[in-house]
């Protein structure tokens, strides 16, 4: 990534909050009425991580992003935090009426005997009725990725991000196997409140809506 | 006319067009993977493959065509794929060769109008980056569900970048913010009436422009609703007209009652206008409200 990019990104940083912040106006709106949303929030991606993203290389060594001002494309995103495993897809349904998708996938550890990272992550086209009048469009980019999490799988993604991904040496065996541990705690968390909501007939008349 | 095809282009076409993903949530398109292949390396194979994708999404009403694609490099290092198809008519050539004539029958040769056409152009900041989405236009005198079925929907595999929910949505919040911020009794009544119009229209493909416009709303009226969206420009984006969601929006409730009254407010704000209370008869019921009169008409009811 050149200074340039850089650059032009801090520049635009205070648009893209402003974007983001009408983002979250923006979901909650549409969600009005969803139960068991237990938050909506977006954010304008810091400068480092933008900087962190843009210098990413292949396995060839040639850089990911040639362009990474309009190849990155969650420099605004957003999170949608669900209280149990059915709500992810109800709050889908709701979001494939009103949002473009580019594309989406489930992130799950690639193999059935590991635990990690669970969510559900969509590209969308990002409406322009979030941009502010005063912001030029070409500041924003087109593009923004929203995430729908469990509370358990959000907090095990928050919790272990910084630990994981920081770490000053690698990791040794017996960590990685600590970190799977929690994971395999939040998954089961999960699985075992899907269980009580279908056992229980699933209309808690107190359940939280934004 | 090519060039100035190309140079139109970024300008002329303005449906915003995003490519649909794969059913398994990636982002793989076969009409994009064409796109892009052609725009990396234009070869004549690959030309056909699009010629080919065109001809197998080809109404019957569409006939024949012209295909052009031309790969655009501008100064700046940005690259740009356009693609534009022109209606064509038959026609038979003859040649003498060798003291023979030889007759050839040809589809593809005449194009019928050189202003009626379909385009759509594919911009990208780099040689090798994707395209993301595109920009299309369809100056052919073809019904609105044409322009997102054949040429957009089946063609280019996209979609609208704006889904029917949320123009439909974004329109309705836009007509009742319009109509709650004007003082002006004629315009709040013509848009008024546009919305109970507009519910016809579901399914149909137009900007919000258009369908105000369609409805003879007045240019008063219009700029009102303009003026009540958050860019003014998105007025011009289209969308295909899902009437539920816009009623779900903007939904008029009219109470009759049996003594002949009749009460009618914004739904959202109707239980909050009016005051009801039980009354003493059977199935009666005692509403007030309190406001000072705006506007006081009749209307002769057949």
């Amino acid at each position: 990534m050149t200074r340039d990019h850089l650059a032009v990104y801090q520049a635009r940083f205070p648009a893209l909050e402003r974007v983001a912040n009408n983002l979250t106006n923006l979901l909650q709106d549409h969600l009005a009425g969803v139960p068991r949303i237990d938050r909506v929030s977006s954010r304008a991606k810091c400068r480092h991580r933008f900087a962190a993203k843009a210098d990413k290389v292949n396995p060839d060594g040639t850089p990911r992003y040639e362009d990474p001002l309009t190849q990155i494309q969650d420099q605004v995103g957003a999170r949608i935090i669900v209280l149990y495993k059915s709500d992810v897809d109800q709050v889908a349904t709701v979001l494939a009426q009103y949002f473009r998708p580019i594309e989406w996938q489930d992130h799950v550890p690639e193999s059935p005997w590991e635990f990690g990272y669970f969510g559900r992550h969509w590209i969308f086209a990002l409406p322009e009725d979030v941009i502010p009048s005063d912001v030029d469009k070409q500041l924003v980019p087109r593009f923004f990725e929203l995430q729908v999490k469990t509370l358990f799988q959000h907090a095990w993604s928050e919790a272990s991000h910084d630990l994981a991904y920081k770490p000053p040496e690698e990791l040794s065996s017996d960590q990685q196997r600590r970190f799977a541990y929690t994971a395999a705690q939040a998954w089961g968390a999960d699985r075992v409140f899907a269980e009580l909501w279908d056992e229980l007939g699933g209309t808690d008349p107190e359940a939280s809506s934004i | 006319m090519i060039q100035e095809l190309c140079a139109r282009a970024p300008k002329e076409c303005r449906i915003e067009i995003v490519f649909r993903p794969a059913e398994d949530g990636s982002a793989n398109n076969e009409a994009r993977a064409l796109l892009e292949q052609y725009a990396t390396q234009p070869s004549l194979g690959c030309g056909r493959a699009i010629a080919s994708k065109l001809q197998s999404v080809t109404t019957r009403r569409s006939g024949l065509g012209l295909l052009f694609l031309a790969k655009v490099r501008s100064q700046d290092g940005s690259h740009s794929l356009v693609i534009s198809r022109f209606p064509a008519d038959q026609g038979v050539v003859a040649q003498e060769v060798a003291g023979e004539l030889d007759v050839e029958f040809l589809e593809r040769v005449f194009m019928k109008n050189a202003k009626a056409y379909k385009s759509v152009v594919y911009e990208s900041t780099s040689p090798t980056a994707r395209f993301e989405e595109g920009r299309a236009i369809d100056r052919q005198l073809s019904g609105p569900r044409e322009l997102s079925q054949y040429w957009i929907g089946d063609f280019l595999a996209s979609e609208l970048r704006t889904t029917g929910p949320f123009g439909s949505r974004r329109l309705a919040t836009a007509i009742r913010k319009a109509v709650n911020e004007t003082r002006n009794r004629a315009l709040k009544s013509d848009l008024i009436a546009a919305s109970q119009l507009l519910r016809n229209q579901h399914g149909t493909v137009r900007s919000a422009t258009q369908f105000l416009q369609r409805l003879g709303v007045s240019d008063d009226a219009i700029a009102a609703v303009r003026r009540a969206f958050t860019r003014p420009e998105l007025m011009d984006e289209r969308f295909e007209f899902h009437a539920r969601e816009f009623g779900q929006h903007l939904r008029h409730r009219m109470v009759e009652l049996s003594n002949g009254a009749m009460l009618m407010a914004e739904d959202r704000v109707f239980d909050d206008v009016f005051d009801s209370q039980p009354a003493v008869a059977e199935n009666h019921v005692r509403y007030s409200t309190v406001g000072a009169v705006v506007d006081q008409r009749y209307r002769m009811r057949k």
